[in-house]
């Protein structure tokens, strides 16, 4: 199965950059998971974890959005920080 | 050997100016790579909102947004002015100083109402020479601006641009181009020009709506834009002290040259002089 491209980015800097199989992220009206092949998709994050690759790596996120296109997922947000 | 002395005097202190401005010139170069690390870090964020921006981005909706109105007529405006804290870097504030200068005029000419909020000791001190009542002045931004500084400016200017008045904020800032390149520049960030799509368009599923994740977004991309500025003024401010010390650098590495040269001319003339008037001497006694 195809991996995801996953990166979180904040102003001051690319935060994460990597492949995973899976990410969960928290939007504005509740948890959405991303699976390769998913479509096309901008949504606004709300306050949460965001995990990616099942819990592997997870960042604290406020706001920002998200947008999936061609198994590239970005995640950008102005206030992140690692768990 | 009086002459000899000043001259020693003058070379001692003349190496000492170059170890500072050598030292300068180290400290600015370290400072200016980190800054330009910054400004290249910055870009990814800058990218993706603008990429959705502009996904989202079409005229009907433009109208329901404050944040994108386009008055007619520019009849109160901001202007940001970003400068150093600190001197010693060539024409650097001076540039930055003047490209606001033409600006204002430009906009008062109009009969636009302009009012100043600067950054930086050296631009507040500069508009307090003038005599010129600034609306802000902050000298707290440090060589290391973070989002949160460009919030704290342009947060405010926001929420008076979307009540109706402001109708337009400038920045005035460097551009970091290249080490070498590093021309003042004055953008308009409000009302904002909504980046131009490229490519083709995706047919995106949005979450809530793209109302709602416009709303989210364009003050992200207003804050981006000063965050943008004030982080590549910095690079640039770093990247003009180093030029500038390394030019009094060599400078100064020429002068000390030069006064060598003339000591140790000196020095010869005497010794001449004091082995010709041995010699004088010793041929008056054997008579």
């Amino acid at each position: 199965m195809a991996a995801l491209k996953v990166s979180v980015i904040s102003p001051e800097a690319t935060l994460f950059e990597g492949e995973a199989p899976s990410v969960t992220a928290p939007a504005f009206d509740g948890e959405v998971g991303i699976l390769p092949l998913h479509a096309p998709m901008v949504t606004v994050l709300g306050a949460g974890v965001l995990s990616i690759g099942g819990g592997a790596t997870r960042f604290q996120v406020e706001g920002g959005f998200l947008q999936v296109v061609d198994d590239v997922v970005r995640v950008v947000t102005e206030k992140a920080s690692k768990l | 050997m009086a002459k000899g002395r000043e001259l020693k005097g003058r070379i001692k202190s003349v190496e000492n100016t170059r170890k500072i401005t050598r030292t300068m010139e180290m400290v600015a170069t370290s400072k200016m790579k980190r800054a330009q690390d910054r400004v290249v870090a910055a870009r990814p964020y800058a990218r993706a909102l603008a990429d959705v921006i502009a996904s989202l981005y079409n005229p009907e909706l433009a109208e329901r947004f404050p944040l994108l109105r386009q008055p007619a007529k520019e009849s109160r405006a901001a202007v940001i002015l970003l400068t150093s804290n600190r001197g010693l870097a060539g024409a650097f504030n001076a540039n930055l100083i003047k490209e606001a200068r033409t600006l204002l005029a430009r906009l008062e000419g109009a009969g636009t109402q302009v009012e100043m909020h600067v950054v930086g000791k050296k631009g507040v001190g500069y508009f307090k020479y003038i005599n010129r009542a600034l609306a802000q002045s902050r000298t707290d931004i440090t060589d290391r601006p973070t989002a949160a500084d460009a919030a704290s400016l342009v947060d405010a200017l926001m929420a008076r641009f979307i009540a109706g008045e402001l109708d337009a904020v400038y920045v005035v800032g460097s551009r970091f181009n290249s080490v070498l390149s590093t021309p003042p520049t004055a953008d308009r960030v409000l009302p904002v020009q909504p980046p131009a799509a490229k490519g083709a368009q995706k047919d995106y599923l949005l979450y809530p709506s793209a109302e709602a994740i416009l709303t989210e977004l364009l003050p992200s991309y207003v804050r981006n834009a000063v965050y943008r500025a004030l982080v590549e003024t910095v690079a640039a401010e770093q990247a003009a002290r180093r030029t500038a010390m390394k030019n009094a650098t060599d400078n100064a590495g020429e002068m000390l040259n030069l006064l060598r040269r003339t000591y140790n001319r000196a020095r010869q003339a005497q010794i001449t002089q004091e082995i010709a008037e041995i010699v004088g001497g010793a041929s008056a006694l054997q008579g």
